[in-house]
């Protein structure tokens, strides 16, 4: 990982406009905001798509980014392009269950439908409801303090914490069937 | 995760539970967060890392061109404004003063309408004395053609005063 000098160096290279610079953030997060994404989707195409869309939205906005933690504001631009993508899919749907229903299964069916190793975890995954899936991947991907999550997620840090430990017990509970 | 980040976890739990569930909770997060250490996710392929430089440099390359458009549009619009201040400038300097000969002239022609209307003014009222010397009978000889000779004038004068 980037220390924070390099950062600071990068993030003006690309405030400046700099190609290299765009590069480099890219080389830096591009496995942990796909691990992020795949989590979330368990689709490769729908990752590939998000990912690249992010990288997109970051030159557009980078302009934008003031101070504090970099990996937080990336990746909260990922976490807006998760629910904008699950917006598009939901509003194919007709009701908010069949819409989740549907959802989970195509998350699981995409797995089986490649030849991909469907790993136990994603499966699992696809068990936990979105907001709590969407909170733990945020946790674990972007390696932010609960404080910053909580600031990103625009929540109290006692929900924040509270969700996330639901969540990740219930995902134990899982993987120990 | 570290032993210190399991006790600064711990302590966070601390503020919003008791000791016992706050050490449960951190515990519980620690082999949440295990089990996603142990199942690593897919990595992006390097075609599209390579796609998604390229997508970036293009979209440099084309908010370069548009923000160089904004500046020349702007520098169009400047120089435009300039010239037209210039010409606005030159047009002005150059405005050719009324020569006074036109002041002269004018005042010929209004004095010589003056004349004319004095002449006319001078005719008419010849015609009157005429008129007024017939009905008194100071004017002798042949009433008829005298009364005709002066509408004629009149008629005449009259067509002069209404062709100015």
């Amino acid at each position: 990982m980037a220390k924070n000098n390099d950062l600071a160096r990068i993030i003006g290279g690309c405030k400046s406009g700099d190609a290299e610079s765009f590069s480099e953030v890219v080389d830096i997060y591009a496995s942990r905001l796909y691990g992020y994404f795949y989590r979330l989707t368990g689709d490769r195409e729908a990752s590939d798509d998000l990912l690249s869309e992010l990288f997109v939205k970051l030159v557009e906005k980078i302009s934008s980014f003031k101070d504090g933690s970099f990996e937080s504001w990336l990746f909260k631009i990922a976490s807006n392009i998760f629910y904008d993508y699950l917006r598009g899919k939901q509003r194919q749907k007709k009701s908010f269950e069949v819409r989740k229903r549907q959802f989970e299964s195509e998350v699981t069916e995409a797995k089986l439908s490649s030849n991909e190793r469907i790993d136990k975890l994603q499966t699992q995954l696809g068990r936990i409801d979105t907001d709590t899936r969407e909170l733990i991947m945020l946790r674990f991907y972007s390696q932010a303090s609960f404080k910053e999550i909580a600031a990103m997620r625009s929540e109290p840090i006692g929900t924040t914490l509270s969700k996330l430990h639901r969540g990740l017990k219930k995902l134990r509970e899982l993987m120990e069937c | 995760m570290n032993e210190r980040n399991e006790k600064k976890l711990k302590e966070l739990f601390e503020k919003f539970v008791g000791g016992e569930q706050a050490e449960q909770a951190a515990e519980d997060i620690q082999k949440g967060e295990q089990i996603l250490r142990e199942h690593s996710s897919p990595e992006p392929d390097g075609g599209l890392i390579a796609n998604i430089k390229a997508e970036i440099a293009a979209k440099l390359l084309h908010k370069k061109e548009k923000s160089f458009r904004w500046m020349a549009y702007k520098m169009a619009v400047a120089a435009a404004f300039i010239l037209i201040a210039v010409i606005s400038v030159k047009l002005f300097e150059t405005v050719p003063e009324r020569p006074a000969g036109d002041l002269t002239a004018q005042k010929a022609i209004w004095e010589s309408q003056s004349l004319a209307d004095e002449t006319l003014t001078a005719e008419m009222e010849q015609i009157e004395s005429d008129m007024l010397a017939m009905e008194s009978g100071e004017n002798s000889g042949n009433g008829y053609e005298t009364v005709t000779d002066l509408e004629m004038k009149l008629i005449e004068t009259n067509g002069d005063f209404w062709k100015g």
